[in-house]
């Protein structure tokens, strides 16, 4: 039930899920780790595209449009979240250079 | 033929993951990132999503993305290093996203996949249309409601980003 047949071939579904799974860890690994804000903004975006390779599985496996419509109000979402989240980070960065998340632990600045 | 496709996008999407989360430069981390999204566009491709396959590169890798490299290129290279981190950080969150990975694992051993619904045909699966369809009939309340977030978002951009007069 979980095979796919694609292009003639069977594939496992349970592969894109792992892949899946496996690029959403990595993306954690780079929220936690990471200390230029930056790169936690774009760590994030790495994680919002596993789901959306989530998504698009279950779409096709269960062979229901919803998975899709699903993706695409995820990139939508992502990329407001993207546009503020940088508006922000530009606009403390006029004010102060900043590298290291822990730097912005107060509100204040 | 479509097993191979698959495991060259998985291992291109794989690679691009690690440089993001790897790579001292935030320039090359973003491109990195623009790698695992042009794999993960074709994996969409794979699996019969057209559209989304489209949206991906157009929107996400060629808009998104092309923010990103605005607001570094804005900012230019990282002066200095980073100092501060907790002395055990790196293994403690290596712990914690192995025990997310076998988390993950587990669950996807225990999936029960349930039977596809009837009465959808692959040939018009995925197309333009069927996202059409659904966006504008079942799904036009979220439809509504994304464009308003957009609006928003951009509106709170462009005041976050207005000239601050101080002589004022």
């Amino acid at each position: 039930m979980s095979t796919l047949e694609i292009g003639g071939s069977q594939l496992d579904a349970a592969w894109f899920l792992l892949l899946g799974g496996v690029l959403f860890a990595i993306g954690t690994v780079g929220v936690l780790v990471r200390r230029n804000p930056l790169v936690i903004l774009i760590s994030i975006e790495l994680m919002l595209n596993a789901v959306n390779l989530t998504l698009i599985v279950f779409s096709r496996q269960l062979q229901n449009m919803e998975g899709q419509l699903f993706a695409l109000m995820s990139m939508t979402v992502a990329a407001a979240e993207a546009v503020v989240g940088l508006a922000i980070l530009v606009d403390i960065f006029h004010v102060r250079d900043v590298e290291d998340i822990d730097e912005l632990s107060e509100m204040k600045g | 033929m479509a097993i191979v496709i698959f495991f060259i996008a998985a291992a291109m999407a794989v690679a691009g993951a690690v440089g993001v989360v790897s790579f001292r430069e935030p320039i090359r981390s973003v491109l990195s990132l623009v790698v695992v999204m042009l794999a993960l566009s074709i994996l969409f491709l794979l699996l019969s999503a057209q559209f989304v396959f489209v949206v991906q590169i157009i929107v996400y890798a060629g808009a998104v993305m092309v923010l990103f490299l605005f607001v570094i290129a804005l900012f230019g290279p990282t002066r200095r290093l980073a100092k501060t981190q907790l002395r055990f950080q790196s293994w403690l969150s290596a712990l914690f996203v192995l025990a997310l990975l076998g988390l993950i694992y587990s669950m996807l051993q225990g999936i029960q996949y349930r039977q596809p619904d009837k009465g959808t045909d692959l040939s018009a699966f995925g197309t333009v249309q069927s996202i059409a369809v659904g966006l504008f009939t079942t799904y036009l309340y979220p439809f509504e409601l994304t464009s308003i977030l957009l609006l928003v978002a951009a509106i709170g951009a462009i005041y976050l980003s207005r000239k601050k007069i101080d002589d004022l």
